[in-house]
C-alpha cells in the first residue's frame, strides 16, 4: 500500500533520472548519485525533566561530498522519515552545485515534537545528537544548519557539545549561529538580494533598462522585502505587492500605479509581513483581491510567497508586458503553467537559482568561521553579488547553448558539476 | 428625593466628622472597660470623661452615671432640659441610668438637640456598661471564692445561690449542663436526674413519638431540687472542675443574645453586626465558648452574611472563624434595615482570602500573596435603592420579551444613573473612599445567583473601572455613578437571557457590589498592574500529551487582566501550565510572535478612561519605567527570543515581545501560583479559577470561584451501554469535558487513503477541498476528522495542510492517530493553531483507533453514502479520500453527538435523535435546558420571504432565490446571517443594481436585528450569485439547489410586475 503513496525520495530520484537522461550520464554515475553516499540512523537517549529516559530516533544523510563537506539542516519533526531526509539531502547537493560553492549535500533530523519538550530537554537532545555523530560530522566533513523547528540556540548547543568532545574551537562545524557567536552578517538580506541580482543580470542580457521597469511582488515577507529594497536601489519601480492577512484568512494585493516607497510601507507592516489595510489606503494604495498582483501590467513578476501560485488557470491572466518571472518562493509555478510561460517566451529564473542567496550566505558563514575572521556586511554582499551573477550567467549560457528551458538548465548544470567532481576523484 | 445628590455629598463631610467622634467615644469606653486591673469606680469615673467628646457640642456636654446608690458625674454637671437618658440593665434588672446633658439650648434635631446616632451611641454605652457590671460582679465573686477556698465547696455554691435568687433560668441551664457533663463521665446515677427537668423523662419514652401533643407537667419545684445535681457532682468531680465548668457555662449564657439575634430571620444586618460586636468584645474579655456554640454561631453567621449555598457553607465552616467575619463587617456597607449578603463573588473572594491567609502561616511562599483592599455593599441595598427612586416596575422587567428588554436597556441605564443611592450608602461609600485613598477602583457585581456552582455568569453583569481621581466629592459621585450602572446590569438583556436559558428566571436575584482597589502602579498618565491574568486549577486546554489536567492553566497578559479574562480573536494571552512550566505552547519564533499580547489595557488617570494601547508603541514610550519589565519581555534576536540581560532591553531600538520568560524561569511565580491553585482546590474541595494581578512586587489574588464551565464544557454524562450501531467512535486519551451536540455532517479524511496519495499537489488539494467545505457546511454543525496532524506544513504527509481559516467553522477538530506498523504517530494537539481553537471554542479530540477498548467504526465513515462530490464537484478526484456524511439522511433522522468526560477520560460519538437541549445535564450539576430561541430563525425566514416577494425578477434579471444555511435549518442565532443563493441571468448593469438593492435590505435588516438582539454584523444578508452554467455544472453553491441533502429552499419571487 505504501508503494503508491507520495514519497519525496522517489520524486527526487525521478527528477534526477530525468536530468541524468538528458545529460546522458553513464550508469555508474547514475547509480552513485541517485542514492546517498552515507546514512546514519541512531538512537538518542535523553533524560527528561521528570527523571525518566526517552529514546529518540535521529538521522543524518550525506548525499554527496565530492565537491566539498556536506551541508544541510537538522529538522526536529514529529513524523520525520528517512525518505524525507534522503530527498532533502539530495536537493541540497544540487542547490550547492548550482551556485558553484564547494559544498556537498546533507540533511538530518530527529523524530520529535519540540512542543512536547522543554528547552532543557531540547538541549540534551541536541547534545545527544552530536555525541552520536561526533566522529562523522565536522567542519571538514559535514556541516549542519538550522531547519524546521530548530534555530540558532539549537546550533549553539550542538557546537558546544562538538567542541567539548573534540577539545578545541570549531566554529565552522555548524552554521546559522547568532551574529557575534560565529554567525555571519547579511543573512537577512541574502535571499532577497540574491533574487534581484539574478534579475539584474537577466535584464542586462535582455537589454532592458532596469530604471524603466515596473514590478509586482507576491508576498511581503523577508525575501520579498529585500528583493524590493535592492530593486528600488537599482532604480526599478515596484507598483504592487500582495500579502496574507492571517486574521481574515485571505490575501490582498496592494497597488500603487506610480510606484510605492518600501520604507513607508514597512512602517505599516507587522513582523509577519502583514500590511495594515486601512493605513495602506491612507498611503494611496488600492487594495485589491489576492490574485491582482499577477495581473498587473509590469515587466517583472516576483512570486515570493507560496508554492503553486502560478497555475494553469491563473497563467493566462499574466500581462503581455511581463518579461521576467523570478521565483523567490520554492515551486511557485505548476508544470501546466510552466508550459504556457515557455510558449509565451517569458524568461523564468527558477527558484533553485533565484533563491540560492541563502545557502551562499551559509557558505560564507562557514568560510569566515573556519578562518576565524569575520567580514563586514559590504564585503559579504559584494561576494554574494559575484557568486549570484556567475551562477546566473552560467545557467543562462547553459540554457542558450543547449537550447533548453532555464528550469531544466539549472538542474542539469548542477548534476553535471557534481558528476564531474565524482569522476575527477576517480569514484566513478 | 428632592435633595440634589451634590448637596448630600457636601453635608456628608460634616456628618462623617461626627461619626468619627462617635466611634472614638465608643472605642474609649470599650478600652476603659476592658482595661485589666481597673476597679469599678475608676472605670466609671473615666467613662464620664470620655463621653462628652463623642457628642456634637462637646464643650457644653456633661454626663452622669447613676448606679444603685452611687453617682458618677462630670465636674460641672447640672440637670438641664436638653438631656438623653438610657437605662443600665444587668440581667434584665434596671440597675442604673446614664444621662448626657447639654448645658445650652441648641437647634432641634432628631431627639431634642441630639442626633439619631447619638441616641444609638448612648444606648450602646449603656449596654456595654450592663455587660461590664455583670462580668465584674461575677469575676469579683469568683475571685473572692477562689482566694479563700479553705472551705472548698463555698466558691461555686455561693455562685449558685446567687443565681437562684437572680437568674433561676440560668441555674436550670447550668444544672442541665452539669447533668450532661456527669453523663459524659459515665456516671450512671446522673441519668436519673433528667426527670428534674421535664416530667417527660418519667414517662415511657414512646410518648414523645406519639402523634398527639404531649402535656408537660410543669415542675415548679425544680429550682429547689436542683441541689441534688450539684451534690452528685461534688461526689464525683474535683472542686476545681465544678467551679470552672460553672464559670464557663455562666459566661456562655451571656452570648445568648447573639444566638437569639442570629436565629431570628427578621433581625436586620445591623442588629446582627451589633450583636457580633458585643460578642467579640466579650471574647476579648476572655469569654470562651463550647465547640457546639461556636459552631452554631459561625454557621448562622455564614448563612446570614455570606452564602446559603450548601457547598460554600461546607467549605466556609472549615476555614472561616467568627473573628474573621467580624473583621469583614468593618468593610461592609449596608442600611439599618438590610438583610442582605455579600453575594457570590464577594463570598468567594472572602473565603479564598481566608484560606490563603491561613495557609500563609505555614508556608513562606504565601507571604507574597496579598489581597487588594475590598469593600462590600450587601445584596439587598439595590432594592431600597429601587424603592427610594420609585423604580418598582423594573422588578418585573425580566418577564418582558427579550427584544423589549434590549430596547429598554439604554434608557434604563440612563434612569439608574440619575437616581441617587440611599444616603446611608453614600455615607458608607465615603468612609470606604477614605480607606482607599485615590487609587483606581473596580466596581464588580456580586449577585446571589453567581455563587451557584457551575453557573457561569462570567461577564454577564458589569464590572466597571473608576479612575477615582479628583476631589472627594468628584470621586464619590463617580463611584456612585458606577455602582448605579452595575445595578442596572441586573436588568440587562444578556443576563436575563442567560437566566432564561438556565431556568433561573424565576429565582430571586439580588446584587451585592464589590469595590476593590485596582492593583497597579502609575506609569506616565497610566495606571495598571505589571501583569495580570486568570488561572484554572484544572487544565481543560492541553496542548501536549505530557500535560495533565491537574497541571492547571494560566492565561497571562501585561496590564489589566481584562484581556486574559475575555477571549479576543485578534489578541492572545500567554498560556502556560504551572505544573509543566517548561512545556511551552509556542516553540518557534513565529509562533511566539503570532500568539503574544499585542495590546495592553490600562486606566488613563488623566482622562479617567479605560484604554487599550498598542504594546510596541507603549513599550517604546514607557518601557524604561514599566515595573519589572525585564522579566516580562523578551528581545527578538535573529531567529530566537532571549530574556534581556544586564541593563535590560533598549526600548528605542530592540524588537520586544511579551513572553514572560523571565518571570517563568527566573522567579518563583509559577510555583507560587501552582501552590495557590492546589491549596485552594484542596481546601475548597472543588476545581477553582482565580483572577490575579501583580503590581511588580507583590502577587494579589483578586477573585476566586469554582472553576466555571462554559455551557459546552460541562462534563457530559456518558450512557452506560451504547448499542454498537449507535456508537461511531470512542476515545480514551487526553479527553476534556464537554458536549458537541447535533452534528449534522461529518467530514472524514480517511487516513489510509490520504497516505496513498502519490503527489504533493493532490495532498494540497485535500486541504483546499476542506477549506471549501468549511465555507459550505453550516457553522459549528459539522466536525472534521483526519489523519495525524491538522495544519501540517512542509511535510504534509503528516496531516492535511490547512490554515485556521480553512477550519474556522467546524465544531470540532479530530485527529486520528492510525498506527503504521509498529509506530503510532504523534498528534499535534492542534498546536498549529491551538490558541485560535481556544479563543473560538472549537473543540479538539485525539483518537487512537488501535487502542484497547477504543471503538472506531471505519466502515461507517467509508461505506456510508459520500456526498462530497455533490458539494465540491471540482475536487471529485478526492472522493476516496474525503468523505462527507450527511448524518441525518444516512441514519434515519438521527444526529451525531459527541460526549466528553474528562473525569472518566472517555469520549463517545453516538447517533441519537436531535437534542432539543444543547447541554446534557450531568447528574452532579443540575442544569437547565438551553433552548434555541425560536424567534431568531423564524424572523429571518419571514424576512427572507418578504424580501423575495418584494424583488422584481424582471427588473433585476433574477431567475430564483434560495434560502440555505442556519435560517433554512432553523438553527439561526442572534448573530446569524441570512444566507441566500440568487440564480442570476441578467446583465452586469442589472447585477450592480441588484447588489445595491440588496445592500439596502442588508443594512436595514442588520439594524432591525441589532435592536432585537444587540448584535450587529455590518449587513445581515449573505448573498451568493450563481449562473445558469453553475447550475448546469453543479459548481459552487449551485450544488445546494435541488441537492439531496441540506438543499437550499426556493423562495417565491415577487409576481412579475412588468
Amino acid at each position: 500500500m505504501s508503494d503508491s503513496s507520495y514519497n519525496p525520495y522517489t520524486m527526487a530520484q525521478k527528477q534526477f533520472d530525468n536530468a541524468a537522461e538528458l545529460l546522458d550520464l553513464d550508469q555508474a554515475t547514475r547509480d552513485f548519485l541517485r542514492v546517498p553516499m552515507r546514512e546514519y540512523q541512531f538512537s538518542i537517549p535523553v533524560r527528561m525533566d521528570d527523571g525518566s529516559i526517552k529514546v529518540f530516533r535521529g538521522f543524518r544523510v550525506q548525499h554527496n561530498d565530492a565537491r566539498g563537506p556536506s551541508k544541510g539542516g537538522i529538522r526536529f519533526h514529529p513524523q520525520e522519515t528517512i525518505n524525507t531526509v534522503r530527498a532533502l539531502s539530495m536537493w541540497m547537493t544540487w542547490k550547492c552545485a548550482v551556485v558553484d560553492i564547494p559544498l556537498g549535500g546533507g540533511k538530518g533530523g530527529v523524530i520529535c515534537d519540540p512542543h512536547n519538550l522543554s528547552l532543557n530537554e531540547q538541549e540534551r537532545l541536541c547534545r545527544g545528537w552530536v555525541r552520536c555523530l561526533a566522529k562523522n560530522v565536522g567542519p571538514l566533513s559535514d556541516v549542519p544548519a538550522p531547519d524546521v523547528m530548530t534555530n540558532s540556540q539549537h546550533m549553539l548547543w550542538m557546537l558546544d557539545e562538538y567542541e567539548t568532545i573534540h577539545g578545541g574551537k570549531y566554529p565552522g562545524f555548524i552554521t546559522g549561529k547568532p551574529v557575534g557567536m560565529g554567525g555571519s552578517l547579511g543573512r537577512t538580506e541574502a535571499t532577497g538580494y540574491g533574487v534581484m541580482i539574478t534579475v539584474r543580470e537577466a535584464m542586462k542580457e535582455l537589454g532592458i533598462d532596469i530604471q524603466k521597469t515596473t514590478a509586482s511582488f507576491q508576498g511581503f515577507g523577508n525575501v520579498s522585502q529585500y528583493a524590493i529594497e535592492l530593486y528600488q536601489q537599482m532604480g526599478g519601480t515596484p507598483i504592487c505587492v500582495s500579502c496574507w492577512i492571517q486574521k481574515e484568512g485571505k490575501a490582498y494585493s496592494f497597488v500603487k500605479k506610480d510606484g510605492f516607497d518600501l520604507e513607508r510601507l514597512r512602517e505599516i507592516t507587522n513582523h509577519f509581513g502583514e500590511i495594515d489595510k486601512e493605513k495602506a489606503q491612507d498611503q494611496g494604495f488600492e487594495v485589491l483581491d489576492s490574485g491582482a498582483w499577477l495581473e498587473q501590467d509590469v515587466d517583472l513578476l516576483v512570486p515570493a510567497a507560496l508554492e503553486n501560485q502560478i497555475t494553469g488557470e491563473s497563467v493566462p491572466r499574466i500581462s503581455k508586458q511581463v518579461k521576467i518571472i523570478a521565483e523567490g518562493a520554492n515551486g511557485p509555478t505548476t508544470p501546466e503553467a510552466d508550459e504556457v510561460i515557455k510558449e509565451r517566451g517569458i524568461l523564468v529564473i527558477p527558484d533553485f537559482l533565484a533563491n540560492a542567496g541563502g545557502v551562499t550566505c551559509s557558505y560564507f558563514e562557514q568560510v569566515q568561521s573556519n578562518q576565524n575572521y569575520f567580514w563586514a556586511k559590504e564585503e559579504i554582499l559584494g561576494k554574494l553579488d559575484l557568486k549570484m551573477t556567475d551562477a546566473y550567467l552560467a545557467v543562462s549560457k547553459f540554457a542558450k547553448t543547449n537550447k533548453i528551458y532555464m528550469r531544466d538548465a539549472a538542474y542539469m548544470i548542477s548534476v553535471e558539476r557534481v558528476s564531474k567532481a565524482c569522476q575527477a576523484r576517480g569514484w566513478v | 428625593m428632592t435633595e440634589k445628590p451634590d448637596k448630600t455629598v457636601n453635608n456628608l463631610i460634616d456628618e462623617l466628622k461626627e461619626r468619627a467622634k462617635e466611634l472614638n467615644c465608643l472605642y474609649e469606653v470599650q478600652e476603659t472597660l476592658t482595661q485589666p486591673g481597673i476597679n469599678q469606680d475608676e472605670a466609671l469615673q473615666r467613662i464620664i470623661q470620655v463621653i462628652p467628646p463623642g457628642w456634637q457640642y462637646p464643650e457644653i456636654c456633661v454626663s452622669r452615671i447613676k448606679l444603685g446608690n452611687k453617682t458618677y458625674q462630670s465636674e460641672n454637671y447640672q440637670k438641664t432640659p436638653w438631656v438623653l437618658h438610657s437605662d443600665i440593665i444587668v440581667q434584665d434588672q434596671v440597675e442604673g441610668q446614664i444621662s448626657v446633658n447639654y448645658l445650652e439650648e441648641k437647634p432641634e434635631l432628631h431627639e431634642g438637640p441630639f442626633l439619631r446616632e447619638e441616641r444609638r451611641l448612648i444606648n450602646t454605652v449603656a449596654d456595654q456598661l450592663g455587660n461590664y457590671l455583670l462580668q465584674y460582679r461575677l469575676q469579683d465573686l469568683f475571685n473572692k471564692k477562689a482566694k479563700d477556698s479553705t472551705e472548698p465547696d463555698t466558691g461555686w455554691r455561693v455562685v449558685l445561690s446567687l443565681l437562684k435568687k437572680t437568674d433561676p433560668d440560668l441555674l436550670i441551664t447550668t444544672a442541665r449542663k452539669m447533668v450532661h457533663h456527669l453523663c459524659d463521665h459515665g456516671i450512671k446515677e446522673a441519668e436519673g436526674l433528667w426527670t428534674l427537668f421535664s416530667s417527660a423523662y418519667r414517662e415511657d419514652r414512646d410518648i414523645l413519638e406519639a402523634n398527639f401533643p404531649y402535656q408537660f407537667k410543669v415542675d415548679k419545684e425544680a429550682v429547689g431540687t436542683l441541689d441534688s445535681v450539684f451534690d452528685l457532682a461534688e461526689k464525683y468531680l474535683e472542686q476545681d472542675e465544678i467551679f470552672s465548668s460553672i464559670q464557663q457555662w455562666i459566661r456562655e449564657d451571656q452570648t445568648g443574645f447573639l444566638v437569639n439575634t442570629l436565629v431570628q430571620p427578621g433581625r436586620s444586618l445591623s442588629e446582627i453586626l451589633n450583636a457580633l460586636d458585643r460578642f467579640i468584645l466579650l471574647a476579648e474579655q476572655g469569654l470562651e465558648l463550647s465547640e457546639a456554640r461556636k459552631q452554631s454561631v459561625k454557621m448562622a453567621l455564614i448563612r446570614r452574611l455570606l452564602s446559603t449555598h450548601e457547598s460554600y457553607v461546607q467549605s466556609a465552616k472549615k476555614h472561616i472563624e467568627i473573628q474573621d467575619i467580624h473583621k469583614l463587617s468593618d468593610k461592609m456597607i449596608y442600611q439599618s434595615g438590610s438583610h442582605g449578603k455579600l453575594g457570590g463573588k464577594g463570598a468567594g473572594i472572602f473565603l479564598a482570602m481566608e484560606v490563603i491567609h491561613k495557609a500563609l502561616r505555614n508556608q513562606s511562599l504565601f507571604k507574597k500573596v496579598k489581597t487588594p483592599k475590598t469593600w462590600y455593599i450587601v445584596s439587598d441595598v439595590i432594592f431600597s435603592y429601587i424603592e427610594q427612586n420609585n423604580l418598582e416596575e423594573i422588578i418585573e422587567h425580566k418577564y418582558l420579551n427579550i427584544g423589549e428588554i434590549r430596547q429598554e436597556y439604554p434608557y434604563l441605564i440612563h434612569v439608574f444613573k440619575n437616581a441617587p443611592l440611599p444616603p446611608e450608602i453614600i455615607k458608607g461609600l465615603s468612609v470606604a473612599l477614605d480607606d482607599f485613598g485615590d487609587v483606581p477602583l473596580i466596581v464588580r457585581s456580586s449577585s446571589l445567583l453567581e455563587d451557584q456552582a457551575g453557573m457561569s455568569f462570567a461577564g454577564k453583569y458589569k464590572s466597571l473601572f473608576v479612575s477615582n481621581q479628583g476631589t472627594k466629592e468628584e470621586r464619590l459621585a463617580s463611584l456612585a455613578d458606577a455602582i448605579a450602572e452595575v445595578y442596572a446590569s441586573l436588568f440587562g438583556p444578556d443576563p436575563i437571557e442567560y437566566r432564561y436559558e438556565h431556568q433561573l428566571i424565576d429565582h430571586h436575584e439580588e446584587m451585592g457590589i464589590l469595590i476593590q482597589e485596582v492593583v497597579g502602579q502609575r506609569v506616565g498618565p497610566y495606571y495598571f498592574p505589571a501583569f495580570a491574568g486568570v488561572a484554572f486549577s484544572q487544565n481543560e486546554f492541553r496542548w501536549s500529551g505530557r500535560i495533565k489536567k491537574e497541571d492547571g492553566l494560566v492565561r497571562l497578559v501585561p496590564g489589566l487582566g481584562t484581556r486574559a479574562v475575555d477571549r479576543l480573536t485578534d489578541d492572545y494571552p500567554i498560556m502556560v501550565a504551572p505544573g509543566q512550566p517548561n512545556l511551552r505552547l509556542n516553540s518557534t519564533l513565529e509562533e511566539t510572535l503570532r500568539y503574544s499580547p499585542r495590546k495592553i489595557d490600562v486606566i488613563n488617570l488623566e482622562k479617567g478612561t479605560f484604554e487599550s494601547i498598542n504594546i510596541d508603541q507603549f513599550l517604546k514610550e514607557y518601557g524604561q519605567v514599566y515595573p519589572g519589565v525585564k522579566k516580562l519581555v523578551s528581545v527578538i534576536s535573529e531567529d530566537q527570543t532571549r530574556i534581556p540581560a544586564g541593563l535590560g532591553p533598549d526600548f528605542e531600538n530592540d524588537k520586544l515581545v511579551f513572553t514572560f520568560d523571565g518571570l517563568f524561569t527566573q522567579t518563583e511565580f509559577l510555583s507560587l501560583l501552582r501552590t495557590v491553585l492546589t491549596e485552594l482546590e484542596e481546601k475548597l474541595d472543588h476545581p477553582i479559577d482565580i483572577e490575579f494581578a501583580c503590581d511588580g512586587d507583590d502577587f494579589y489574588l483578586l477573585q476566586c470561584r469554582s472553576q466555571s464551565y462554559g455551557d459546552e464544557n460541562i462534563p457530559a454524562e456518558i450512557p452506560a451501554a451504547i448499542p454498537d450501531d449507535e456508537l461511531i467512535f470512542s476515545a480514551s486519551r487526553y479527553i476534556t469535558n464537554g458536549t458537541i451536540p447535533n452534528i449534522s455532517h461529518i467530514v472524514y479524511v480517511d487516513p489510509t487513503a490520504y497516505n496513498q496519495i502519490s503527489t504533493r499537489e493532490e495532498m494540497l488539494d485535500v486541504g483546499r477541498a476542506i477549506g471549501r467545505l468549511n465555507q459550505i457546511l453550516t457553522k459549528r454543525r459539522f466536525i472534521l476528522m483526519g489523519p495525524g496532524r491538522w495544519g501540517s506544513r512542509g511535510d504534509i504527509k503528516l496531516g492535511v495542510n490547512v490554515t485556521y481559516s480553512d477550519i474556522s467553522n467546524t465544531a470540532a477538530l479530530i485527529e486520528i492517530a492510525q498506527k503504521k506498523g509498529e509506530y503510532t504517530p504523534d498528534l499535534s494537539f492542534g498546536t498549529h493553531f491551538f490558541q485560535d481553537l481556544v479563543e473560538s471554542s472549537i473543540r479538539y479530540l485525539p483518537i487512537y483507533p488501535h487502542h484497547k477498548g477504543v471503538r472506531f467504526n471505519r466502515e461507517f465513515f467509508t461505506q456510508t453514502k459520500n456526498i462530497f462530490q455533490e458539494l465540491v464537484p471540482d475536487y471529485a478526484h478526492l472522493e476516496d479520500t474525503i468523505h462527507v456524511i450527511d448524518v441525518k439522511t444516512s441514519s434515519q433522522g438521527s444526529l451525531l453527538h459527541i460526549l466528553m468526560n474528562a473525569e472518566k477520560n472517555l469520549a463517545v460519538a453516538i447517533l441519537d435523535e436531535e437534542k432539543k437541549t444543547l447541554v446534557t445535564p450531568s447528574p452532579t450539576l443540575k442544569r437547565g435546558d438551553r433552548r434555541i430561541r425560536e424567534d431568531h430563525w423564524r424572523w429571518r425566514f419571514q424576512t427572507a420571504e418578504q424580501l423575495a416577494a418584494n424583488l422584481d425578477p424582471a427588473r433585476f434579471g433574477v431567475q430564483g432565490i434560495y434560502l440555505f444555511g442556519s435560517t433554512k435549518n432553523a438553527t439561526a442565532g442572534p448573530q446569524s446571517d441570512i444566507d441566500l443563493i440568487i440564480h442570476f441571468t441578467g446583465t452586469e448593469k442589472q447585477k450592480e443594481d441588484l447588489k445595491l438593492w440588496l445592500e439596502g435590505w442588508s443594512l436595514s435588516l442588520d439594524e432591525i436585528n441589532r435592536r432585537r438582539t444587540g448584535y450587529t454584523t455590518g449587513g445581515l444578508l449573505n448573498v451568493i450569485f450563481v449562473s445558469d452554467e453553475d447550475i448546469k455544472n453543479r459548481t459552487s453553491y449551485a450544488v445546494k439547489i435541488g441537492a439531496t441533502t441540506d438543499a437550499a429552499f426556493p423562495l417565491p419571487l415577487g409576481t412579475d410586475k412588468g
